[in-house]
């Protein structure tokens, strides 16, 4: 880009990072797919280097965007570009995991009761399932990956619930220290956001060892599938917006942002809240009500 | 119970959508941003202690609790 004129809409020509992070997704989700269809064990490694063609392009998409924010190439035509991107990401986060909470709610309300019997379901229930209730949780009619036993939501669940709380609370802090140009004590406060985001997704791998154990897994049937895929695409989110509020801690370090001046960083806690708050749906939906 | 739970949780998807909208607005909204994200948290906190409450009294039954999965 040679020249910036005010208010011009910006569109970065050269962009070899999208092509890269597709690149990347594509390998990803491939890998998954073979790994979670394949009657034998398989060695995930297209799954392992996706995810890290998918940590280069992340660091280095990040990086090119950190230095030319830094050396004043954006005027306001790209501030509003970035805030347009923010809102069809959100949008695209909205509906991912609406359809997840979707599944989880026919399935609970509608498919399993219906062949248990429940409405119209009389038949079915008599003929093809008899004698099965359709009470949740269940792994169905077959009874898929066997006898499975929940997870104890007064444990770790009620533990993580409390972490990621919490690192609400502290990022909400820092929000307001970078408000008040108190760059030290927003930089402390995101250090905490981010350690109790580890915090919470060590205690979610040791949750899941313990589902295991209760042979709980993604074998057994819709509860095993709604809860692993819940969960997992959640943990997930909570690992990527920690990767970004690290990123946004050195750049506060680094007095990249100004009181009246922090989209970066702004869209960053906003993001963390919203992690929190599919985390309290999950929390709800999922191990209590 | 459980309809307090939602709704209350409904009113903390309000708030965080109040807060994307001045995120996004732009134009000096920041102030609007951090209120009511700040809300968003309070209102979160409160859901909870709620629901700590509600088990503990008994108003509502946690299905991992005395619960015996089908299959």
């Amino acid at each position: 880009m040679s020249e910036v004129n005010a208010d011009q809409y910006f569109v970065p020509h050269k962009a070899r990072w999208p092509i890269v992070g597709s690149i990347g997704l594509t390998a990803t989700v491939l890998g998954a797919a073979h790994v979670l269809n394949s009657e034998t064990t398989v060695t995930p490694w297209l799954m392992y280097a996706g995810l890290i063609i998918i940590l280069v392009m992340m660091f280095g998409w990040f990086g090119e965007v950190i230095k030319e924010s830094e050396e004043g190439l954006y005027n306001t035509g790209v501030d509003t570009s970035f805030r347009m991107g923010m809102i069809w990401f959100i949008f695209s986060e909205v509906m991912f995991f609406a359809c997840f909470f979707g599944a989880l709610f026919y399935a609970r309300t509608l498919s399993v009761p219906w062949l248990g019997g429940e409405g119209t379901g009389l038949s079915t229930n008599e003929v093809l399932w008899n004698g099965y209730e359709g009470v949740w949780p269940t792994n169905g009619p077959a009874a898929l990956g066997g006898h499975f036993e929940v997870l104890d939501p007064f444990h770790l669940p009620l533990i993580n619930t409390m972490l990621l709380l919490t690192s609400s609370v502290t990022v909400t802090i820092a929000h307001h220290a970078m408000r008040a140009n108190h760059r030290s004590q927003t930089v402390i406060w995101l250090v905490a956001t981010v350690l109790l985001g580890a915090a919470f997704m060590y205690l979610q791998v040791t949750e899941y060892i313990e589902a295991y154990h209760l042979n709980l897994t993604l074998e057994s049937g819709i509860y095993g599938s709604t809860f692993f895929m819940l969960t997992g695409f959640h943990g997930m989110h909570v690992t990527l917006g920690a990767i970004m509020l690290a990123v946004i801690t050195v750049r506060v370090a680094k007095g990249h942002f100004k009181p009246d001046r922090h989209f970066g960083f702004e869209a960053v806690a906003w993001y963390w809240h919203f992690v929190d708050v599919v985390w309290l749906g999950l929390f709800i939906f999922v191990y209590i009500l | 119970m459980k309809y307090v739970i939602v709704v209350a949780l409904l009113f903390v998807l309000f708030s965080l959508g109040q807060a994307l909208f001045y995120l996004v607005k732009g134009k000096g909204q920041s102030g609007n941003t951090v209120k009511f994200l700040t809300v968003r948290i309070i209102a979160s906190v409160v859901l909870f202690l709620l629901i700590l409450l509600a088990m503990k009294m008994g108003w509502v039954v946690p299905h991992g609790i005395k619960m015996v999965p089908a299959g």
